[in-house]
């Protein structure tokens, strides 16, 4: 039985090599996608909290300021150092610095060398006394990436502050990349404060010190405003930044897996229908009706198998080769450039595998499934039922039941909210669409060619519909593999459209002013404002605004806080609101949240919050929701007047700046000068604009591979469909010709089918990619990104592919119907049993 | 080998039964010619016998056991087929993706016997067929006439107990036709099996033991 199998798999195989050579390529597609996104991220992933935990150590509790700019009280280090739970205490200032006037940046890490032997040893110089002495001393120790760069000198500067600073050595044990600056927690403190505080603190507890308890009793204890973070939140903190980036293109990958399958299933559909007379007569001579199923299962699997194979090879060997040419980010800018180490683990390598398997048997099921039930009697007799227009009404009333059932579901499930972060429901919904479209196909292809039956058409056109009315099967197969790779083209770009059309509409709102001036993170120097506010600055309008960040929630990213010059009567004039202002009440704090901030925390308009600020948390009024495109995690702007009186210093790391009239060039030489000489970026709003529309090019360049493979699998598929189902009505065509029709217009009539078909597909495709594509831009990029952007469809491009596919399908016709009735038709009607 | 009694049968949607209380059988050695005019359902008793279309009712009992075809499940009658039954059908069906001694190998294989054993015992039955040699050829690459050998020796490889046979010479000329009616009766008779041959030509039916003809009322 076995043996018979294997002569049947391996006639099939050598007897389709193009077809099977085409399944098994798409399917290591799929795979080879998957699988490099996977490892790319994965690697990326593993680097980030490798690089994390250099820095960091690995404390069992970090206690740290919820406020980015907020410090831990003196007092309460004191009484944690008398915790007797507590084995180590490392207490850490870590604040950014600019060396010298450059534009390089570096993070200083202040710490006590000798609690930071025990927790964090990558960070101190080697263990030779006289680096420890001089560490003590008020020297500074930089990491690889920057010791190459300082001198033995180096002028630290923040805001106003500055420290003339002795480089003592290199801290050879950071990884590469890092640029940091290691120094005595008491000389950073003198030089850049907090004065009465530390940044944060380190735990390690006592062995046999259980965290919950620790944490239970600790947690009710701890001042507002700071929070206490286990080590799993850090890593769940780490991890959410880049998920839905990351959970996002694997489900792009996926859905390349998918159209793989699709593959598969016109390959094998068109394998059962060519050999129903063989499959039917091992039936009559005893073959067992669950064989007939198996060995179709097995087909697909003799598929499935080396193809996934290759996809493994392929996606490692993508893998490495794209970390090295462009490190480890895919486009989302979450990780660093550097070059991961790839590391296939088997657990995700075997899932992978599997699932480039199970594709292939999704495939194969239905084609086996109507193996099985093929009647043999018949079958023997005239070949595959196509699945005749049997059942009439009742079948369509079943049909339309069942679209009716899967467009609710679509809705039903799009309008679920997020599940663990993740757009579950929009994903779920999206498969349904496909299905829709699927599902549609049959009724689109009985509607269109019924319509076109009707009309007056020469015979062999007639002939050629008639014959698809009757005999819908492959052409149903046909449009439906274009249905599902088009509609995903489609999605994609529109997706991409829309965001792109939102993106730059919005940059015009953010973007008011000619010139910026930034400083990531540290304040501008205290010269350079002076300068600035001096009457004969070429400036007549300089708006400042404070950025730093706060935590929320320990597991989430930190969220931004803007302190802006606002006008409290008119926000509306500098941020982009997406809905109503609510007015606050005289003695309240208004604060204007990102739509981000709007879903990550659920938060409505009028809605009052809790925000831990300057040491303690301060009640907010919600007033406004702008749009925010850059900050993914949240933002929240308060007033500059605000914050001052709330006790915050405002110090001003962004600039917007509008030249006088008639000194736009000065005012640009100006500020090139000052940015060169602070060390500073000074940028022009279309250098901005245009830098963050590359950028977004950049982050969506993988997108467009993936619609890219998409596509081509559905064009390999729409040609092996089309061309089997002119293979399969061989005899036929030949009949025709002998019976006296001339071959070209035989030909013309097939291609003129080949086309109607190619039709159903595309419109059905645009239709459910169209659906798709706004599940995509109004749920999954909400739920999943916190960006909300209004449809835009992108139609030259769209229907320019479609151009193209159509071209593509008639082709496919044409060179089937040419080798159909290339032949003799007197052998082709003696061979053909 | 083969005795049906109470056979019926009636096809959905057609307005009478084609056949209703057919009874007869076919013994063990004895091959048996069914006549009768196109569309009176030949075609429809022989795949009711082979399980290949459900009869409405009676019993269909084959082979020394006697097993009742009409009550088997359909991976049961596959079954049955594979170890009981051979087939030979007027359009030869011969699997052109394996060679001819694949294809006579095929209801081995089916049985489960071990491939190991067929070289020699599937070389024999070529030479008695006359296409000794041929084992290694593909099927495109022969006649008609030498295409109906290939499926009468697959039909008696396995030794079956029962062949049934649709119009198996009704696609070849006369001459190879008598050749191959010939092969086939002296290939049954050796090996002691029975045979249902439906036929058209009066000239088969002559050659047979025993002629059963089917008309709309019934079997005579
Ligand atoms: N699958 C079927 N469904 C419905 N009617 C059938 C089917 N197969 C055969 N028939 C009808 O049954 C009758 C007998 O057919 P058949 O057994 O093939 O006749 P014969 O072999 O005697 O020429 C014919 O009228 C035919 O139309
Ligand atoms: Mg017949």
């Amino acid at each position: 039985m076995m043996r018979l199998g294997w002569w049947l798999i391996r006639a099939q195989l050598l007897a389709r090599r193009s077809a099977t050579a085409l399944s098994m390529l798409a399917i290591a597609l799929g795979v080879a996608l998957g699988y490099a996104i996977h490892l790319i991220n994965d690697a990326a992933l593993a680097d980030f909290s490798r690089a994390m935990k250099a820095v960091q150590g690995e404390p069992d509790v970090v206690i740290a300021p919820r406020d980015g700019a907020g410090h831990i009280p003196l007092a309460l280090v004191d009484q944690l150092s008398r915790d007797a739970a507590v084995a180590v205490l490392a207490p850490v200032i870590e604040t950014r610095v600019r060396i010298g006037d450059t534009p390089l940046l570096a993070r200083l890490i202040g710490l006590d060398p000798f609690s930071a032997a025990l927790l964090m040893p990558t960070l101190l110089p080697d263990q030779a006394a006289d680096a420890m002495g001089s560490l003590l001393d008020g020297a500074v120790f930089a990491s690889p990436a920057l010791a190459e760069k300082v001198g033995a000198d180096a002028t630290l500067m923040r805001g106003a502050a500055r420290w003339q600073a002795r480089i003592g050595g290199e801290l050879a044990a950071v990884p590469a990349g890092e640029k940091l600056l290691v120094a005595d927690i008491a000389w950073v403190q003198a030089h850049f404060g907090p004065r009465d505080g530390v940044g944060e603190i380190r735990i390690r507890l006592s062995p046999g010190m259980p965290l919950a308890a620790w944490r239970a009793a600790w947690a009710p204890r701890l001042p507002a405003g700071i929070e206490l973070r286990a080590a799993e939140d850090n890593q769940a903190r780490v991890s959410n930044i880049s998920r839905a980036y990351r959970v996002n293109l694997n489900v792009l990958a996926m859905v390349a897996l998918l159209t793989g399958a699709f593959l598969v299933f016109a390959t094998q559909l068109t394998a059962v229908a060519q050999r129903s007379t063989q499959f039917a007569l091992l039936g009559v001579l005893g073959l067992p009706p669950r064989l007939r199923l198996l060995q179709v299962l097995v087909e697909g699997l003799a598929i499935g198998v080396p193809g996934s194979l290759l996809g493994l090879l392929l996606g490692c060997g993508l893998a490495v080769g794209f970390t090295r040419v462009a490190g480890g980010d895919l486009g989302g800018g979450f990780f660093s450039p550097a070059t991961p180490v790839i590391v296939p683990q088997l657990l995700p390598t075997a899932g992978f595998f599997a699932l480039g398997c199970l594709a292939s048997l999704l495939g194969a099921l239905y084609p086996a499934w109507l193996n099985r039930i093929q009647p043999l009697a018949q079958a023997l007799k005239t070949g595959f039922a196509q699945g005749q227009a049997r059942g009439g009404g009742h079948a369509r009333g079943r049909d339309a039941l069942l679209i009716l059932a899967l467009a609710v579901g679509a809705l039903a499930l799009a309008r679920v909210p997020a599940i663990a972060d993740l757009p579950l429901g929009g994903y779920a919904a999206i498969a349904l669409l496909l299905m829709l479209g699927i599902v549609c196909a049959p009724l689109a292809t009985r509607a269109l060619f019924g319509a076109v039956a009707r009309a007056r058409l020469p015979a062999p056109l007639k002939i050629a519909v008639q014959n698809i009315l009757q005999a819908p099967l492959m052409a149903q197969v046909a449009a439906s593999g274009l249905i599902v790779s088009f509609a995903l083209t489609v999605s994609m770009v529109t997706m991409v459209a829309s965001f792109r059309t939102a993106l730059d509409q919005w940059l015009d709102a953010v973007l008011p002013a000619p010139l910026y001036m930034r400083s990531k993170a540290v304040p501008l120097p205290a010269e350079l404002l002076a300068d600035l506010a001096r009457a004969d600055s070429p400036f007549q309008r300089v708006e400042r605004m404070a950025a730093s960040s706060f935590s929320l929630d320990p597991q989430r990213p930190t969220v931004a806080l803007l302190v802006r010059e606002i006008d409290r009567r008119d926000p509306g004039a500098q941020l982009p609101f997406t809905g109503a202002v609510a007015d606050v009440a005289p003695g309240g704090i208004p604060v204007w949240i990102s739509e981000a901030m709007q879903q990550v925390h659920g938060i409505a308009v009028g809605q009052r919050l809790r925000l831990p600020l300057l040491g303690r948390e301060i009640e907010v009024t919600v007033s406004g929701v702008w749009r925010d495109y850059a900050r993914q995690f949240g933002a929240v702007v308060m007033t500059a007047d605000d914050y001052l009186a709330l006790g915050g210093r405002f110090e001003a790391t962004d600039l917007a700046l509008w030249p006088r009239p008639g000194q736009e060039a000065a005012a640009q030489t100006w500020l090139r000068g000052a940015a060169t000489r602070h060390g500073v970026e000074a940028t022009a709003s279309g250098e901005i604009r245009e830098l963050s529309l590359s950028i977004f090019d950049k982050s969506f360049a993988i997108t467009h591979a993936l619609e890219a493979a998409a596509m081509l699998i559905g064009l390999f598929g729409l040609a092996v469909t089309l061309a089997a189902s002119v293979g399969l009505r061989a005899r036929e065509l030949a009949m025709l010709a002998a019976l006296g029709f001339d071959r070209a217009m035989l030909g013309r009539a097939v291609v003129f089918e080949g086309a109607l078909v190619t039709c159903v597909g595309l419109a059905l495709g645009l239709a459910a990619g169209i659906a798709v594509g706004a599940i995509l831009t109004h749920v999954v990029n909400p739920q999943a990104f916190h960006w909300r952007m209004p449809l835009a469809v992108p139609w030259p491009p769209l229907l320019a592919v479609a151009a193209a596919t159509l071209a593509a399908g008639m082709l496919a016709s044409g060179i089937a119907a040419r080798r159909a009735t290339r032949l003799p038709a007197a052998q082709v009607l003696a061979s053909a049993q | 080998m083969l005795s049906v009694a109470g056979l019926g049968k009636r096809y959905p949607g057609a307005a009478r039964p084609l056949f209703s209380e057919l009874r007869f059988t076919v013994g063990a050695g004895e091959i048996v010619a069914l006549v009768g005019e196109s569309g009176v359902g030949k075609s429809t008793l022989l795949n009711c016998v082979a399980g290949l279309e459900p009869a409405d009712a009676g019993t269909i009992l084959i082979g020394p056991d006697a097993v009742d075809m009409a009550r088997l499940d359909e991976a049961a009658a596959a079954a049955l087929r594979a170890s009981r039954i051979g087939f030979v059908f007027q359009a030869f069906h011969v699997l052109p993706t394996l060679d001819v001694a694949q294809n006579i190998a095929v209801p081995l294989l089916l049985n489960g016997i071990d491939a190991a054993e067929h070289p020699r015992h599937i070389e024999e039955l070529l030479a008695r067929v006359g296409l000794a040699g041929f084992g290694p050829r593909w099927p495109a690459s022969l006649s008609g006439g030498e295409l109906q050998r290939v499926a009468i020796a697959r039909a008696l490889v396995h030794r079956p107990s029962l062949i049934l046979a649709d119009e198996p010479t009704g696609n070849l000329d006369p001459r190879t036709a008598d050749e191959v009616l010939s092969l086939l009766l002296e290939r049954v008779r050796a090996c002691h099996a029975g045979a249902l041959i439906v036929t058209h030509s009066r000239h088969v039916a002559q050659a047979c033991d025993r002629i059963l003809a089917l008309d709309p009322e019934g079997l005579r």
